[in-house]
């Protein structure tokens, strides 16, 4: 058998393979390079960009919690300027997609970062987190806040041509309404799921075991939420999916595809092994070759509920 | 260049009171691995998600019993992973991810005296150094524990290094902290002279910065902190720092440590 092909289509953007690497656990892309060629995944996301560089909160900024961990980082990263000057250069000699993720307190900031990165070359999309307090409305969670969302989606879109990926929130009582504002906002794609809020003690000491108290959960405890929430985005929008959570092995990662999404991201996972994503681009091909099916965007939305229609 | 194997244990012996040796054999990784570099570890199909972080304690040569390429890992149980890692079996898997970190600078010809000092479980990058020093730099060494029972390795410092001890409850040696004695220790030398190594717990290493900065004396800390990844990418290790580099006042210590001067530390 001709080996399958791997390659999906997501609107505007192709790539050679379903499987990309998370935003927040792929740092830069280049810290990878002792480990495999980043050709051989279909993309990777960057840590989360602001417009000036952040320090990130105090220590201790991780636990691990049953199959999965909490992080309070804090969104510690160099700056979308030190990125374009000093990161991208470098990542424009690997064939993969390089998908810049973003956040902004105000829908200006936002603005600004869809705007420089327009103009950056080896950009292939920019990914928004929506996972952060809106200054400008009293800290009211943009991705929380359908109307918020809608409006910067819609004004990043004016912003930039490059495909625009909204990363949803699973903090919401229904992702369909939050997945729908994304859509009617102009979004080319939608990711999902960014990390649950959680918080663990240390009965010990009688405190927080994280200095902000509160962190946000990854990892194989979150997967069958975030297939769920996948399944659900399906049935509300017509817009290609990725889905994000708790994806260690191909089979997880053939949940997402079989419920609806188009490409998946792996996060968690390539801090326990870092070729993690790679592993499963391998996973995928076998089961394809199995299964006898020749491509593998035959499976995306492929699930048997076995309900009569 | 890191590498990421899946080995068999070796042996994981039992040394003192819940202190443990557990032997792998991955000569490609100890080739050049320095002391205080450190391995990522993992139980393949364990119940634990995240790997845990190891200094290396011996390296080829630094054990006479050592299997050929082999490593050795010092740890204490204190928790769920090290409870996992004491109950694995002589040819049980592990995933190694390795070597990690800068680990100590080690010059090849010390003009300085070399000074260890070790708090509890922090005295596992130790045995390592004390070989690559070689037996030509006989270090001066302190070493601390709660009780005499958390003194791993103690007999084996003892014929190697210069060694005085110290305990909290007095079973063993001084009674009191470790940087008692180190304090005597470097009022009464010439501190241009010496070269301080310092792994323990972080009040530790905090009291021994201070000294440090009192008596102008060159040290190097060998930091511990919780990691996701090892190799930079997670940013759960980082510490406060203030030098020229450190642009957002925290450091991780995983890539830039685990061995900081300890003027470099804004603690």
């Amino acid at each position: 058998m001709v080996s399958p092909d791997l390659a999906v289509t997501l609107g505007p953007l192709t790539f050679k393979n379903p499987v990309l690497a998370a935003s927040g656990t792929f740092g830069y892309g280049a810290e990878f390079l002792s480990y495999f060629d980043l050709g051989a995944l279909g993309g990777f996301v960057t840590k989360g960009l602001s417009p000036a560089p952040r320090r990130g909160n105090p220590p201790p900024r991780i636990v691990e919690t049953p199959a999965g961990m909490l992080n309070t980082i804090g969104l510690q990263n160099v700056g979308v300027d030190a990125f374009v000057r000093e990161k991208l250069p470098g990542l424009r000699a690997y064939d993969t997609a390089v998908i810049a993720n973003v956040f902004g307190e105000t829908d200006a900031e936002y603005v600004e970062l869809c705007a420089k990165l327009d103009q950056a070359e080896g950009v292939h999309a920019i990914e928004l987190n929506v996972s952060c307090p809106n200054v400008d409305e009293g800290g009211m969670i943009y991705g929380t806040d359908p109307r918020a969302l809608e409006r910067v989606t819609r004004a990043c879109r004016r912003a930039t041509r490059l495909p625009l990926i909204v990363k949803l929130s699973p903090n919401v009582t229904d992702i369909r309404v939050t997945a729908r504002a994304a859509a009617a906002g102009g979004a080319d794609i939608l990711s999902l799921v960014n990390t649950f809020v959680g918080m663990a003690v240390d009965v010990e000491r009688r405190r927080p075991v994280l200095t902000k108290v509160s962190g946000g959960l990854s990892g194989p405890a979150i997967r069958p939420l975030a297939v769920w929430m996948t399944w659900q985005a399906r049935q509300a929008v017509a817009l290609p999916l990725i889905g994000i959570g708790g994806i260690v092995e191909a089979a997880d990662a053939l949940e997402f595809l079989l419920v609806g999404a188009s490409a998946v991201q792996v996060g968690t996972a390539n801090f326990v092994h870092p070729d993690a994503a790679v592993r499963v681009v391998r996973g995928l091909e076998s089961y394809l070759v199995r299964h006898g099916i020749p491509a593998v965007r035959d499976l995306v939305g492929k699930l048997d509920t076995g309900i009569p229609a | 260049m890191p590498q990421d194997l899946r080995l068999p244990v070796l042996r994981n012996v039992e040394l003192d009171q819940a202190s443990f040796l557990l032997e792998f054999s991955a000569p490609t990784m100890t080739a050049s691995m320095r002391p205080a570099q450190f391995f990522m570890i993992g139980i393949p199909g364990g119940e634990t998600l995240l790997r845990r972080p190891y200094s290396v304690c011996g390296l080829p040569g630094t054990f006479d019993d050592g299997a050929p390429g082999a490593a050795q890992l010092l740890y204490k149980v204190v928790g769920r992973g090290t409870a996992l890692l004491a109950a694995l079996k002589n040819g049980a898997a592990l995933d190694v991810l390795g070597p990690l970190g800068n680990g100590f600078a080690i010059p090849e010809q010390p003009a300085l005296h070399p000074v260890l000092v070790a708090g509890g479980i922090g005295v596992a990058p130790f045995p390592a150094l004390v070989a690559a020093l070689g037996p030509a730099h006989v270090p001066r060494m302190f070493y601390g524990a709660r009780t005499t029972g958390d003194l791993a390795l103690a007999r084996w410092f003892e014929r190697r290094t210069e060694l005085t001890l110290a305990t909290e409850d007095g079973s063993a040696g001084r009674r009191g902290r470790v940087t008692e004695p180190l304090e005597e220790f470097l009022a009464a030398s010439e501190p241009r002279l010496l070269h301080v190594y310092a792994c323990g717990p972080e009040p530790m290493l905090r009291a021994v910065a201070r000294l440090a900065a009192r008596f102008a004396v060159r040290t190097d800390l060998a930091l511990e902190a919780h990691m996701a990844c090892g190799f930079g990418v997670c940013l759960g290790c980082v510490v406060p720092t203030r030098r020229r580099g450190s642009e957002f006042g925290y450091e991780r210590v995983c890539i830039e440590g685990p061995v900081m001067p300890a003027e470099a530390l804004a603690w």
